[in-house]
């Protein structure tokens, strides 16, 4: 199969691998991930059945700055232009008359442009007769040397030079067009967000961590502002959200106008497919039955701007002012009056595991948990991920987003089983076993500055 | 918004009512209808999750008679066009839900139902 070069955008490098595995699942196809790939690394060379699915996977993927048909790398020039010259019949047919540019870049380091001319010249042998246009060429030849991060080093621009890891040369098949959707989605341009909104190009990534295409129906139980629907809708994937406070789904429109969510889904051309919004606290859901979803994808409030909730008290109250709550409660509602009832801390860790178990219960067979879960990296240990899981739910993928001190790891689960399981019970006093993973009680690590007690 | 797709799936939840908890019955609504894309696969997808005297019972009280009793056995493009409309393009946006067996009633406001539980109703 034909060799190809990924070349990636910086950020992000920990999603690189997932996001394109998720990509060519919704596409149909199988890749071959090489077992020595690097995806901290933003070049990867793969081999792909076809430049056709080269282009599909550079029209999804959001990470994926460009493609290249892979023509030779090597540590150093001496063995790049070898191996390209034993890839003759990779590029002949170019060397008539097609008319071509060259891009020479480095990757962590500027090449001197004196020293992007030499690379060029060297590349003579090849023997390319067609004109150099630099505007509208028919082709474009890539040369790239990747560096090590100069991070720490005492070394100048100068004598960094040439010192790089790899270097790969091909010819561009396709830019990556989806990167233009984390513009579209900016969050600035958007007619409705919160302070708890998710920067586009994360939310993009979770919709095709979440597999979002059409035909699909997806359910977010912590929609909040609706960052998760517009990404899902606009992959064309029909999308459900409840949240415990409807007032972050409705924003402060009133009554004249629609609800915040569908005005900004209406910006992009997809409030059709938001199903609805409800509110209701997920953990006293309606319901009716379970295997609805193909995809459950969230990001639970985790308490650094807004802390999740659920139904209930924080401290038990006395019968007598008990009475008196239910009263005022029936006359409210008797009254058409709005009530809201009184709301107590979700505790992260506890959330996470309910989460699994209704994602369970909820999701149709294959289908995909999608969430982030925030974690302190100091004390993170991968059995944090493992003791979340349940019977009949298997992990994916984990992908940290660093912050420093803590991180978010967009956590991909799938419900790898047909039988059917029941809703959670979302008791407080169960049992989570031995392990205290790090993200337990998040919110007040967080605040302490992630210092021991 | 609430449209008939989400009515059928939500049933009352407050503890305790656990039969005759499904389908709401619709009182004081206002309906909008709003025409929306056509998706065959989606439709037959979603086909099997559908508890159908509910969808039927629950069209025709919003004064829509479009569909049959039983659902087909032949899915053909007109009775998925019919479907379509009855469970993605009629929109309740104001009213009440009421749980036919414990008689809550779950407002709907702008087209957001409140299914929130008072402190007494939920376990």
């Amino acid at each position: 199969m034909p060799g190809y070069l990924l070349v990636f955008a910086q950020s992000h490098s920990e999603f690189r691998l997932p996001e394109l595995q998720s990509v060519a699942e919704l596409l149909g196809f199988a890749l071959s991930i090489p077992t020595d790939c690097d995806p901290s690394r933003p070049f990867m060379t793969l081999e792909l059945q076809s430049e056709e699915q080269a282009r599909l996977l550079a029209g999804r993927c959001i990470l994926i700055k460009s493609i290249y048909a892979l023509y030779a790398q090597g540590g150093n020039y001496e063995e790049l232009h070898a191996a390209n010259g034993a890839n003759i019949h990779l590029w002949s047919s170019y060397a008539n008359d097609t008319s071509f540019k060259f891009i020479v870049t480095g990757y962590n380091h500027k090449i001197p442009e004196a020293r992007q001319r030499d690379v060029v010249e060297g590349f003579d042998y090849m023997r390319f007769m067609g004109k150099i246009d630099l505007k509208n060429p028919e082709i474009i030849l890539g040369c790239f040397e990747e560096y090590d991060s100069s991070a720490g080093q005492a070394i100048t621009r100068h004598d960094r030079d040439s010192q790089f890891r790899q270097v790969y040369f091909g010819r561009l098949v396709v830019e990556g067009s989806a990167r233009a959707l984390i513009k579209m989605f900016d969050i600035k341009k958007r007619l409705y967000y919160g302070n708890t909104s998710m920067e586009s190009e994360i939310s993009l990534l979770m919709a095709n961590q979440a597999l979002a295409s059409p035909s699909k129906l997806i359910y977010d139980p912590f929609c909040g502002t609706g960052s998760m629907a517009y990404p899902i809708a606009y992959f064309g994937a029909q999308f459900f959200g409840s949240d415990i406070d409807g007032r972050q789904m409705r924003g402060k429109g009133g009554k004249d106008q629609p609800p915040g969510v569908l005005r900004a889904a209406e910006q992009y051309g997809v409030a059709d497919r938001i199903v609805d919004l409800c509110t209701f606290d997920v953990t006293h859901n309606p319901w009716r039955c379970g295997s609805l979803f193909d995809t459950i994808v969230t990001d639970p409030p985790y308490g650094v701007r807004a802390g999740a909730k659920r139904l209930g008290r924080k401290k038990e109250i006395d019968e007598a002012r008990k009475a008196v709550n239910l009263e005022q409660q029936l006359s409210a509602r008797h009254k058409h009056e709005p009530y809201i009832p009184p709301t107590k801390p979700y505790e992260l860790s506890l959330l996470a595991s309910d989460l699994v178990i209704l994602a369970r219960y909820l999701l149709k067979p294959g289908g995909r948990l999608v969430f982030f879960l925030p974690t302190v990296n100091e004390h993170y240990e991968a059995v944090d991920i493992q003791t979340m899981l349940c019977d009949g739910m298997v992990l994916v993928a984990n992908s940290l987003q660093d912050f420093g001190s803590w991180g978010r790891r967009l956590v991909t689960i799938r419900k790898a089983t047909e039988g059917s399981y029941p809703p959670p019970s979302f008791s407080e006093e169960r049992n989570l076993g031995q392990h205290t993973p790090g993200h337990r009680d998040f919110r007040e690590q967080y605040f302490r500055g992630f210092k021991k007690e | 918004m609430v449209r008939l797709i989400t009515h059928n799936l939500l049933a009352c939840h407050v503890k305790g009512c656990t039969a005759n908890n499904f389908p709401l019955e619709f009182k004081d609504v206002q309906v909008v209808l709003r025409e929306s894309e056509f998706n065959p696969d989606f439709l037959r997808g979603f086909i099997p999750k559908i508890d159908w005297a509910a969808l039927t019972g629950a069209a025709r009280q919003l004064g829509d008679t479009s569909l049959p009793d039983q659902l087909p056995e032949m899915l053909d493009d007109d009775f998925l066009k019919t479907l379509h409309h009855v469970l993605l393009e009629i929109h309740v946006e104001e009213g009440i839900m009421i749980c036919p067996n414990c008689k809550h009633n779950y407002h709907i406001a702008n087209g957001i139902p409140n299914m929130l539980l008072a402190e007494h109703e939920i376990g």
